[in-house]
Order: structure tokens, then C-alpha cells, then sequence
């Protein structure tokens, strides 16, 4: 088969240019609308976060003062020391079981379940993920403030909204696990290492950055929630002294707030509230962008 | 034959490498390289690793550009046209100057639709397709061994199989120059066989540039070789010339496995 039998022009053709033929030019045309089609909609999709934005900053960052942020006095309405306080206490205590449910989880689906049961796993994470977050509440009202008879407490709120962000670092850490790349893994089991040795000094660096990653996002998607929160621990004056006083809670004090006065407008209290929240959730992803970036630069070497 | 075809006197170099060198960002990965590839010839680059005999490969259909971060100085001549000169389609060059990796990367579908995929691109028409099908996996010598499977997944098929399924997708483009870049490294010795066979035939139709790092391949197969030593062109000349009478000495140790 030395001389090839098809002939057609735009195979033989030699010519390289941009404008070799009518059709380049058509795609070439086609290729210049989709690069100002893009741009737009790229600004369509981001103008409603941005109006967002500036509309809580214009009214929250001119009265936002150290004092608003730090004073903890029991009935000042115009100060949020101790929704801060609640809310740093709520989120250590939930990541924590969150984390660790979510890691020993994602090891367990990926390294030791069979596939069937694995399989029910993800799906029950999945659907934990997709429950609407009021209804994760009411779940957490009924049986940690109602039938344990724990009211509304910081263990209430704090188990309630770790059942909202586990799914989130489970999926991650699973997610990780499973993607260590199978040549590495067999190396590893191949050189004699039993199974949680591999896990400890092989698949754990190797999936740490994702699993960082899962944890913050989890954090990120947490700090946000209202329904869980309010429906299972709201309303303290002053720090929680237990684990069974009430505790107060970032966002509820926007959703608060506007509970009492629906009609009148929000007061800048909630805009500060909403804003302080704002700058947490956009720190969070800024330093999940950070890691994955750095580690992914360290680990590229793996996948060749 | 066609307008198109650019026509260059008979032997005139169908590339033709000019001052090309390579940048990444502290590094010259590719220093003032000038090379020119004859028509019907085979090229083997060899050197030890990581000297940019893959990188000096990829700059020849641009396929470097893919990777961030590298800047591309001085020219590629594809038939008197700078492949990096204004105006030039990067598809275009790669219609013209196909490539083959180092492990077989057939796409999950069938051996036909595989071997058609680049056609598919172009939208031939069904009979066009079949033909060049045929032809390009006959060309590659596969033909007999999957023509009454070519509905089968390609990935069912052995590792030598697939890398000759690569190179046969390549071919049906109808490249004038194919880039090989180690294909035989994932491959065990009697598929290697069958793939040197095929460059063996291919080579008196098109321009093959192979990049090895087995001094006995490049020994079977090639025509001419260059060496390439961190970044530069140590030397280059006819095989036997090469392998037995190496002028630098950088060459006779490589060739001697005295490094890799």
C-alpha cells in the first residue's frame, strides 16, 4: 500500500494558514462570536453576586467598628461578640465530628467496604447532602432537643449541624482514597505494607490536599446554615457555659432579626452579621484554593 | 493531486528545523537546535533522559504549546511555511504533522471509530471514511489482524495492537511527517517488533521522527540519528556513522551505556 488510493483536497492540502479553506474561515468566525459569547454571559452569571456584595458592604462596613465586632455585653443589640463566640464554638466542635466521621468514612468506602456496601454509603451521603438543611433540623429538634431531652442546647446545634457538613468531607475524603493512583497503591500493598500502613504513609499524603479541601468547604457550607441551627440551639445571651446552655449563632441573628421585624427592613446589626459571614466564607475558599493549587504542583509527578 | 500541495524540489527537507530553542522559566530546555528532515526518511533523537528529545519533538507540530509556561524561539519550516509564523493554524499543522505517544491512547470506542476519528473531524463522507480506514490500518499493518473485528472496543485489544491503532488513527489524516515519541517503551519485545516493522515500511512513504531512548532501536530502524545532550545537538549523521564512529565524546558514552 505504498500510494495512498483516497484523494481529497483538504487532506493532501499543505497549505497551514488560518485561511486554508472556506470552512476554517466559517470556524474561525464561529470561534470569534463564542469568544465574545463567553465574556458576557461570564457577566451575567457574576453581576448578581456582585450587586450582593456591594449591597450588604454599603451598609454594613460604615458603622462596622472593633467594638460592634467584640463586645460581648449580654443585651447590647448592636453588638455581635457573642454570636461570634457561638459560632467559633459550634463550628471547632461540629468539624471536629464532622472531620473525623467524614475521613473514617471515606477510608472505610474507598479502602475496606465491599463495592455493594460502599455503594449504599455514597448513596445515603449523597442524599444527606441533597436534604433540604431545614429538614436536618427539624431531625435534630425532634431528637436531640425533644426525645433526648437536651433542649435548646451547643450539643444539640453542635451534632445537628456536624450531620449537615459530614457528607461534605465524606464525599471529599472518599473521593481521594479512591483516586490514589491504583499503580502507587498496589506498590505499596506489593512491598508488604497491611492495609492501614498504606493508608497512613502513602494514601494519606497523597490525598490530603483534596481532603483539606472537603474539610474547608465543608466549614464553608456550615458557617452559612441557619435552619439546623435555629431550630436546635438560638437565642443566648452570653456565651454558652455548657454544653447544654443555648448558644448564639451568626446567622440566625440575621434570620432573627428579620423575624421581628419583617416589614420595617433589617438593621444594620444583620448587614454586619451578613458581611462578617461574607468575608469568613470567601476567606475559606481562598485558602482552599491556596492548598489544592500548592500540593497539586507537588504531587503532578504521580499521574504521568 | 492538488493545487495545494506545496511543491519543493525532489529531496528538499520536508521540515526543517532553524534556531530553535525552548524556555521554560529558569531553564533552556532546548538550545539553538538546527535540523532539517528529508522526505521517505526515518530520524531517530536519541539521548539520556530528560535532554528534551520530547520536548524537541512536540515543537514540531506545536503540541508544545499545550503545556503552560514554555516560550518557543526560532523556526519550523513545513514545506517553506514557519509553523509558528503569523496566521498559521495549529490544527492544521497537526493534520500534517501527526504524533504517537509513548503509551497506546485509544480513545474508548470502537477500532473503527478509532481509526476514523480524525476523518470524523474533517466530516468525510462515509465511503471516504471506510477507505481511509482501510488504508490506514493496513498501513500500519494491523489491518489483517482486526478486520473482522472493527466493531470491537479498541481497548480490548493488546498493547502493541493499540499503539498501531494510535498510529494508524494518525495516518488517516494522511500526515507528510509523524512524530513517534518512544512508542514501543510500554510495549514487550514482540509487539515491539511488529511497531519497528511498521515504522520500517512507513518510512519510505512519509517523514518518521522517532524519539528513543534504546540505541538498538535507533540501530534497526533509523536512517540517520541525533543526539541530543541537555538541550543541545551534540551530533547528527548517518546510524551506522553514529553508533560506531561517534565523534563527541559525550556520544560514545551515551551509545556505550556508560550513562542513560
Amino acid at each position: 500500500m505504498a500510494t495512498p488510493t483516497v484523494s481529497k483536497s483538504i487532506l493532501d492540502s499543505d497549505n497551514i494558514r488560518y485561511d486554508a479553506s472556506a470552512r476554517t474561515r466559517w470556524r474561525l468566525g464561529f470561534d470569534r462570536v463564542i469568544g465574545w459569547l463567553l465574556p458576557l454571559l461570564f457577566v451575567v452569571a457574576i453581576a448578581p453576586i456582585l450587586s450582593l456584595v456591594y449591597y450588604i458592604s454599603a451598609r454594613a462596613i460604615p458603622s462596622l467598628s472593633w467594638q460592634v465586632i467584640t463586645s460581648t455585653s449580654p443585651y447590647q443589640t448592636d453588638a455581635m461578640g457573642v454570636p461570634i463566640i457561638g459560632t467559633f464554638e459550634l463550628m471547632l466542635l461540629a468539624t471536629s465530628i464532622a472531620v473525623l466521621l467524614g475521613l473514617f468514612g471515606g477510608i472505610a468506602t474507598a479502602e475496606f467496604l465491599s463495592e455493594r456496601t460502599a455503594g449504599w454509603v455514597r448513596m445515603s451521603a449523597n442524599l444527606l447532602v441533597g436534604t433540604p438543611s431545614v429538614i436536618v433540623g427539624y431531625f435534630g429538634y425532634f431528637t436531640f432537643v425533644i426525645f433526648f431531652g437536651w433542649s435548646l442546647s451547643l450539643l444539640a446545634g453542635t451534632i445537628t449541624l456536624a450531620f449537615f457538613m459530614t457528607p461534605y468531607v465524606f464525599r471529599t475524603a472518599d473521593l481521594a482514597f479512591t483516586s490514589v493512583p491504583s499503580h502507587i497503591r498496589e506498590a505499596a500493598l506489593g512491598s508488604g505494607a497491611r492495609p492501614y500502613q498504606y493508608i497512613l504513609r502513602v494514601g494519606t499524603p497523597i490525598a490530603f490536599p483534596q481532603i483539606l479541601t472537603g474539610i474547608f468547604l465543608a466549614m464553608a457550607i456550615g458557617v452559612g446554615e441557619t435552619a439546623p441551627i435555629v431550630l436546635t440551639t438560638a437565642g443566648g445571651k452570653i456565651p454558652p457555659q455548657t454544653l447544654f446552655s443555648p448558644v448564639s449563632w451568626m446567622s440566625s441573628l440575621i434570620w432573627q432579626n428579620f423575624a421581628q421585624a419583617p416589614s420595617t427592613g433589617l438593621p444594620t446589626i444583620a448587614f454586619q452579621a451578613a458581611f462578617l459571614l461574607l468575608v469568613v466564607v470567601v476567606s475559606l475558599n481562598v485558602v482552599v484554593r491556596i492548598i489544592s493549587s500548592r500540593y497539586r504542583r507537588r504531587l503532578e509527578g504521580l499521574y504521568a | 493531486m492538488n493545487e495545494d500541495r506545496a511543491t519543493s524540489p525532489p529531496g528538499a527537507p520536508v521540515l526543517s528545523v532553524r534556531g530553535l530553542s525552548v524556555l521554560a522559566k529558569q531553564k533552556k530546555l532546548l538550545d539553538n537546535v538546527s535540523l532539517d528532515f528529508a522526505p521517505s526518511s526515518l530520524t531517530a533523537v536519541i539521548g539520556p533522559s530528560g535532554c528534551g528529545k520530547t520536548t524537541f519533538v512536540r515543537t514540531l507540530n506545536r503540541m508544545v504549546e499545550l503545556t503552560p509556561g514554555l516560550r518557543v524561539k526560532g523556526e519550523v519550516q513545513y514545506v517553506g511555511q514557519n509553523i509558528y509564523g503569523a496566521g498559521v493554524n495549529p490544527v492544521l499543522v497537526r493534520r500534517r504533522i501527526g504524533m504517537v505517544f509513548q503509551r497506546p491512547t485509544v480513545f474508548p470506542m470502537s477500532v473503527f471509530e478509532n481509526a476514523a476519528f480524525g476523518l470524523r473531524l474533517i466530516h468525510e463522507s462515509d465511503d471516504e471514511v471506510d477507505k481511509a480506514v482501510e488504508e490506514a490500518l493496513e498501513r500500519a499493518g494491523l489491518w489483517s489482524e482486526v478486520k473482522d473485528e472493527l466493531n470491537r472496543s479498541a481497548l480490548s485489544l493488546s498493547g502493541g495492537q493499540q499503539q498501531r491503532l494510535c498510529i494508524a488513527r494518525a495516518l488517516a489524516v494522511r500526515p507528510r511527517v509523524l512524530l513517534l515519541d518512544e512508542p514501543t517503551s510500554a510495549l514487550d519485545p514482540a509487539a515491539t517488533q511488529r511497531v519497528e516493522a511498521t515504522m520500517q515500511t512507513l518510512k519510505r512513504e512519509i517523514v518518521l521522527v522517532l524519539v528513543t531512548h534504546n540505541v538498538g532501536q535507533a540501530a534497526r530502524v533509523s536512517d540517520r540519528v541525533a543526539f541530543l545532550h541537555s538541550g543541545h545537538l551534540i551530533e547528527v549523521g548517518e546510524t551506522a556513522e553514529i553508533l560506531e564512529r561517534p565523534r563527541d565524546p559525550l556520544t560514545q558514552e551515551f551509545i556505550t551505556g556508560r550513562f542513560s
